[in-house]
């Protein structure tokens, strides 16, 4: 148990949950940095894919290449990719990337095996809502 | 924001909240995309691969077929190449005098991906492979199923809810490797940092409130993660 905190608990919190008060503020303050932040990401982003984009392009056949490319699709994944790289919080998630999984799939193609070319992760989106109310 | 509010955030469960909140989750399926492809991005610069997305969405379903998928894959790819295969730009040449329009069939993108896999390592990378409408997911499966027998150094990542687990398993018959996403301690503890040190107001949090927050939500949740594997919730 938390003493409650008498600058920021006017009213004694609940019972069996002596953070809420507190909490309250707190996590709202947080927003407004965590917007400004990814703002920063979204601009890092941004300055990725223009490096990317212009990597290859040989200036003279530039239009053409833009044309084949257009041709094959108009898709454009980058921007979804760009919403949820945003709502990542860093380092989370990471150690899957340190996986042996991961490694194998990523090394097998260097040293020419076939096997397990596909890498499957799989989780449930809506996890424990039966258990939080 | 209560307590259960931040707990079902932590637990990835958004459900009944509304706004930039239901947005803010601890680790997701997507999440794990996007960052396996800022990884894939990372290790490719300067080495000779190239790299594609797609990013499944129940929403835009009508608009997500087997031949837009593949060819979207495909214009990335071909777009990581320093120069774009001949036979591509035939093709492009032919169809512009034929037909005005794109015109592709799934046999002619396989060929075509085949063309450029064989140019550059590639790396594909799948997200939520279950909002796929069922009927496209089986012709996409099986033309990565077909690329990846003339193309074995092809890697492709998916993710997607446990249910296609057994349909992946069949369709590409094995190939498949699996890794259980599920948040770890840690990643409970760092996102509840990331909140927590976000605090515009110093005096809010002391030393105890915070130490008591990082021990007490990881801990309820594990228990909680612990208690629905016990009961088949989760796989």
């Amino acid at each position: 148990m938390v003493a409650p905190n008498p600058r920021f608990c006017s009213a004694p919190p609940p019972p069996g949950i002596p953070v809420v008060g507190r909490l309250h503020h707190l996590i709202n303050s947080c927003d407004i940095l965590e917007r400004e932040k990814e703002q920063k990401m979204s601009q890092s982003f941004s300055n990725n894919c223009n490096s990317f984009n212009t990597t290859y392009i040989n200036p003279t056949d530039a239009d053409g290449r833009s044309n084949i490319l257009a041709w094959l699709s108009p898709l454009d994944p980058k921007l979804r990719h760009q919403d949820i790289r945003n709502r990542r919080i860093e380092s989370v998630g990471e150690w899957v990337l340190q996986t042996e999984e991961f490694r194998s799939w990523c090394a097998g193609s260097e040293d020419g095996k076939s096997d397990n070319a596909v890498l499957f992760s799989y989780g449930n989106p809506g996890v424990g809502k039966t258990y939080i109310r | 924001m209560e307590i259960r509010v931040l707990a079902k955030l932590t637990l990835g469960n958004t459900n009944g909240l509304e706004g930039e909140e239901g947005k803010r989750q601890v680790l997701t399926a997507h999440g794990i995309s996007s960052l396996v492809i800022d990884n894939l991005y990372r290790r490719a610069r300067g080495r000779n691969a190239t790299i594609a997305c797609f990013y499944f969405d129940f929403a835009a379903q009508s608009e997500q077929s087997s031949v837009s998928i593949l060819s979207c894959l495909l214009k990335q790819l071909v777009f990581g190449l320093e120069e774009i295969p001949e036979e591509i730009s035939e093709a492009y040449e032919d169809r512009k005098r034929a037909m005005g329009g794109q015109g592709l069939e799934i046999s002619d993108i396989l060929n075509m991906l085949q063309i450029t896999t064989a140019r550059k390592r590639a790396f594909i990378c799948i997200d939520a492979l279950d909002e796929c409408a069922t009927e496209h997911r089986v012709k996409l499966l099986d033309s990565l199923s077909q690329l990846l027998q003339h193309s074995p150094g092809t890697r492709i990542f998916v993710t997607g809810r446990p249910h296609i687990v057994p349909e992946i398993g069949k369709r590409l018959v094995g190939r498949v490797e699996s890794i259980y996403i599920i948040p770890k301690r840690d990643d409970i503890v760092t996102y509840l940092r990331s909140r927590l040190a976000a605090d515009t107001i110093p005096d809010a949090m002391d030393s105890t409130l915070e130490e008591d927050i990082l021990k007490k939500i990881p801990s309820d949740i594990s228990e909680m993660y612990v208690e629905a594997m016990a009961l088949g919730k989760l796989a």
